[in-house]
């Protein structure tokens, strides 16, 4: 337990955890901004019909956490390579283990309070966005009516626990592929690398792609009107249904905490 | 295997790809004493540090720790174990306090009490607040040390530990090593700062090319490497030379230059006898040296062992250089 306060007392005072949720949220709020102000100078095109989709509620809830799922994953996993990479570039791990603390534990619970932060991330971020749809809404002249639809708000629980898992997994593949390579620098590159690779690669394999993990956990809160209303090229391509997509991220998030213990536990450790 | 000893390794061996860092190590470390671990760089002493906190692990030998046996399973054997190990690990982005709040969260539990008190004893608690990214070399290398005193441990083990200290850090770090080796702790001190070590340590380890090629009580391995020089007129160098042999029981005396300069590889508790000897044969000396001189041993030890691992020019001035032993034999 008090490893976990203490990595939870470093997340809270580390700068890399203002500056990639403040990223996430700055652009959430920049991108619903911008198609409110614009939805209405954009004719009667598709692009302004999309864009008053993306604020109407109550669909503007699944498309706002499915927006925070797309980017977020991205920036989970930065983080999770960045929270990993530094253990091994600082030495603060080489520290623990020299103090006689269990590898895979420390690195586990280290994942824990990143998940949980993470979590917490997810929360906020998804408070922030539904303030600031509300604005891009009255931007666009859309009405707000669906706002209480209680049909759609009883799915939160659910839905946040899903979209929280998928973050989890992409967190995890960041934080396994910085332990795997015990760098910072190079966990996130190669983190992104295989998120904009996979992104390439669905449009020629979308049957093998879906069961990728960034794919999978967009699928894991996606619907087929969300899909839809995306206006993503790909959104029509093979996309696993939200339950199996489910159980795919819940195998690649397992399995990348495995290997990092498995390796942390094997590791030479120096530096 | 290990009566009395705080850490012992038998046969330990390490093998980096092809090479060999560590050749069959037996350390044996007398509890309660200050151990000096030196040896020239490459020699393994990084390597014997990682394998003794459990960092890597051997491929052959055997570890013991405060008398038990230490492997891969038995981690918590190191919760009585202090270390620092190359450079010091924190969180720049946290103070002094919090890291080592964060630091005594993993491994044995340690009071916040405790953390007040190392901040004062390292001269840290008026910086405690600041974040570590803004300290000095020095500040950090206090910091370490701190950390390893964290769960109050029986065995401590340095890497270094003067390293980026100032001279006034430098003695206090020695007067603190000093009393917590009064108190009962061991302290394991790998350094390659010969004076430092001669000043601190009670007992000696020399390591080079992987092996130990020396360990006992300093003040033991100093008496056999005394050194008398002496400075006679030059026309008077091969008579001096011939009395001092006689001395020596050998013909051990070396000729330093042509200044007229004589080493005896004796002990410095005979510098008047070796005067009077000169004396009584019509030789009168111009200058009488006496010491017992860890330099000389050191490199007397650790030269020629693995040449490959000494880089650059430095090691070549000093183990050609005139004025020093240059290799096993030349004053033993």
């Amino acid at each position: 337990m008090r490893l976990f306060v203490a990595g939870l007392r470093k997340l809270v005072r580390r700068p890399a955890t203002w500056v990639t949720f403040g990223l996430l949220v700055g652009l959430l709020a920049l991108i619903y901004l911008a198609v409110g102000a614009t939805a209405n100078q954009a004719g009667a095109g598709g692009g302004a019909r999309q864009g008053k989709l993306l604020v109407t509620f109550p669909g503007a809830y699944t498309l706002l956490l499915s927006f925070i799922l797309g980017l977020g994953g991205l920036f989970a996993m930065i983080y999770g390579a960045a929270v990993a990479g530094s253990e091994w570039t600082w030495g603060t791990l080489k520290a623990a283990v020299a103090r006689g603390e269990s590898r895979s534990r420390y690195q586990l619970v280290s994942f824990a309070t990143i998940g949980l932060m993470v979590g917490i991330g997810l929360l906020v971020a998804f408070g922030i966005g539904i303030v600031v749809a509300v604005i891009a809404a009255g931007l666009a002249s859309v009405p707000t009516t669906g706002l209480d639809d209680s049909a759609t708000i009883q799915t939160f629980p659910d839905l946040l626990l899903r979209g929280w898992l998928a973050l989890g997994e992409a967190c995890a593949l960041g934080f396994a592929i910085a332990t795997l390579a015990r760098s910072q620098l190079a966990g996130i590159g190669v983190g992104i690398a295989a998120y904009f690779g996979e992104q390439f690669a669905r449009i020629f394999l979308p049957e093998i792609v879906q069961y990728l993990p960034f794919s999978a956990a967009n699928a894991v809160v996606a619907t087929t009107r969300t899909a839809a209303a995306s206006g993503d090229p790909a959104a029509s391509l093979a996309r696993l249904e939200p339950n199996a997509a489910l159980a795919v991220v819940a195998l690649w998030l397992i399995g990348a905490l495995v290997v990092t213990a498995i390796f942390t536990e094997r590791a030479e450790i120096s530096g | 295997m290990t009566d009395g000893l705080a850490l012992a390794t038998r046969g330990l061996q390490k093998r980096y790809g092809t090479r060999l860092a560590l050749a069959g190590l037996d350390l044996s470390v007398p509890s309660g004493v200050v151990y000096g671990f030196l040896g020239p760089n490459g020699a393994g002493k990084t390597t014997t540090m990682r394998l003794l906190t459990g960092l890597i692990h051997p491929d052959a030998g055997s570890i013991e720790v405060l008398g038990r046996p230490f492997g891969r399973g038995d981690r918590r054997h190191l919760f009585d174990v202090g270390a620092l190990i190359e450079s010091p690990s924190f969180y720049p982005y946290l103070s002094a306090r919090e890291n080592l709040r964060s630091i005594a969260a993993s491994g044995a539990r340690t009071t916040r009490a405790r953390i007040e008190e190392l901040l004062e004893l390292v001269g840290l608690r008026e910086r405690a607040r600041d974040k570590v990214q803004t300290y000095s070399l020095g500040m950090k290398q206090r910091l370490g040390i701190a950390a390893a005193l964290l769960s109050d441990p029986q065995l401590l083990l340095l890497d270094e530990p003067s390293n980026g200290l100032d001279p006034a850090g430098i003695v206090a770090m020695r007067e603190m090593l000093r009393q917590l080796a009064q108190s009962g702790t061991t302290v394991f001190v790998s350094s390659h700062i010969l004076g430092e070590v001669e000043q601190l340590a009670d007992v000696l380890g020399i390591i080079a090319a992987g092996r130990l090629v020396r360990e006992g009580p300093i003040g033991d391995l100093l008496s056999g490497e005394g050194r008398v020089r002496v400075r006679v007129a030059p026309a008077e160098v091969a008579a001096a030379r011939g009395i001092l042999d006689a001395l020596a029981d050998g013909p051990t005396a070396r000729v330093e230059g042509d200044d007229g300069w004589l080493t005896l590889a004796i002990s410095g508790d005979r510098a008047a006898e070796v005067n009077r000897s000169l004396a009584t044969a019509g030789i009168y000396a111009s200058g009488v040296e006496a010491g017992n001189d860890l330099e000389s041993l050191f490199l007397e030890l650790t030269a020629g062992e693995d040449a490959a691992s000494h880089e650059g020019t430095f090691f070549g001035a000093a183990g050609t250089g005139g004025s020093r032993p240059t290799g096993p034999g030349t004053a033993r």
